[in-house]
């Protein structure tokens, strides 16, 4: 077992968990002023696991879905790690439209394109929003990587298997979503190594400091 | 006269945030459920004179919790505290029922606004 995985209290993962429902509430309103959208929205969960295992673990969390599209996007900060916001690879078609684009006039080629324009851009305005605000209310700013898409077959190949060094522990904040006039659902999962632990422990601390 | 505060939140800490946030110099008694279901419950056990109630819960929403209570004691004042700050969801929680809806996280200021628009609500 890593030495780090208990490092993260049960307190301080719900406080964690609070902390990633607001940022991700702010993430949905964000996007729904973009686009005429409504965004179901769910509990967040927070898991503490060995970096090696997390390949797996984000594998297993998506694996209904057949064919992915994963917009990846890194963060860095005091709070530094990878955003996941993943979908089923036919969600870039549903999205397209509420961008005001018809997909009807463009060849296979061009709706690719645009399938991709369009996850880079919601993936861009909820992983921005919701790392953004979950960094505010901890007090840090980020900067980020751009957005990359990646659409594949299979989960397997979708998901980076080296996230983080092995031997580390990472923090995982998953929240399951979803759009309900294009029936679209994904999940967001921010993954955070233990660079980040002491940080997080201190700002969690700070941040109920106001509420005592 | 506000005596009884009912606040129903799946999370521990966001009750422990809003509690907070609730002056201790009035004498307020302040309960807790969980999910909206046990809010249901505990505003028909408890009939506080103000609900502040979240959205996003497991069991059952905090607009169906809103929407029940309402249906059990039209008089009854709930106030949502959520993340969810959607103008959808704002505005469905407001059709079933809420006086007003405060965003996450809620602070002493926002909170004090809230008990004085209640004040003012229940006369």
């Amino acid at each position: 077992m890593d030495y780090c995985i208990d490092t993260i209290s049960e307190e301080e993962k719900e406080i964690l968990q609070e902390i990633m429902n607001i940022a991700f509430g702010k993430a949905a309103a964000d996007l729904a002023e973009v686009i005429n959208i409504f965004v179901v929205l769910s509990v967040p969960h927070i898991e503490i696991l060995n970096a090696q295992d997390l390949p797996e673990y984000l594998k297993s969390q998506v694996s209904s879905y057949d064919r992915v599209s994963i917009v990846e996007q890194n963060f860095w900060g005091d709070f530094k790690g990878s955003a996941f916001l993943v979908f089923q690879a036919s969600a870039g078609k549903e999205l397209i439209s509420l961008f005001g684009e018809g997909s009807e006039d463009f060849g296979s080629e061009s709706i690719d394109a645009l399938e991709k324009e369009t996850l880079m851009e919601v993936g861009n305005i909820l992983i921005g929003a919701c790392v953004g605000k979950l960094s505010e209310l901890l007090g840090d700013a980020v900067t980020y990587s751009p957005p990359r898409v990646v659409t594949e077959n299979s989960t397997n190949d979708a998901i980076p298997v080296n996230i983080f060094e092995s031997g580390s522990s990472a923090i995982v904040l998953k929240t399951v979503f979803c759009f309900n006039e294009r029936n679209v659902n994904g999940f967001l999962f921010l993954v955070t190594s233990n660079d980040s632990i002491l940080w997080l422990k201190k700002s969690l601390a700070t941040f109920m400091e106001q509420y005592e | 006269m506000i005596k009884k505060i009912l606040l129903v939140d799946d999370s521990p800490i966001s009750r422990r945030m809003m509690k907070s946030c609730i002056p201790k110099d009035r004498g307020y008694e302040v309960f807790e459920a969980g999910d909206g279901l046990a809010g249901f419950e505990a505003y028909k056990e408890i009939l506080p004179d103000v609900t502040f109630m979240d959205l996003t819960m497991p069991v059952m929403d905090g607009s169906e919790s809103t929407e029940k209570i309402r249906e059990f004691n039209p008089e009854a004042v709930v106030i949502v505290c959520t993340a969810d700050i959607q103008i959808k969801s704002i505005t469905n929680a407001l059709g079933r029922g809420a006086l007003m809806v405060m965003k996450k996280p809620a602070s002493k200021e926002t909170v004090e606004d809230a008990l004085l628009k209640a004040e003012e609500h229940i006369g």
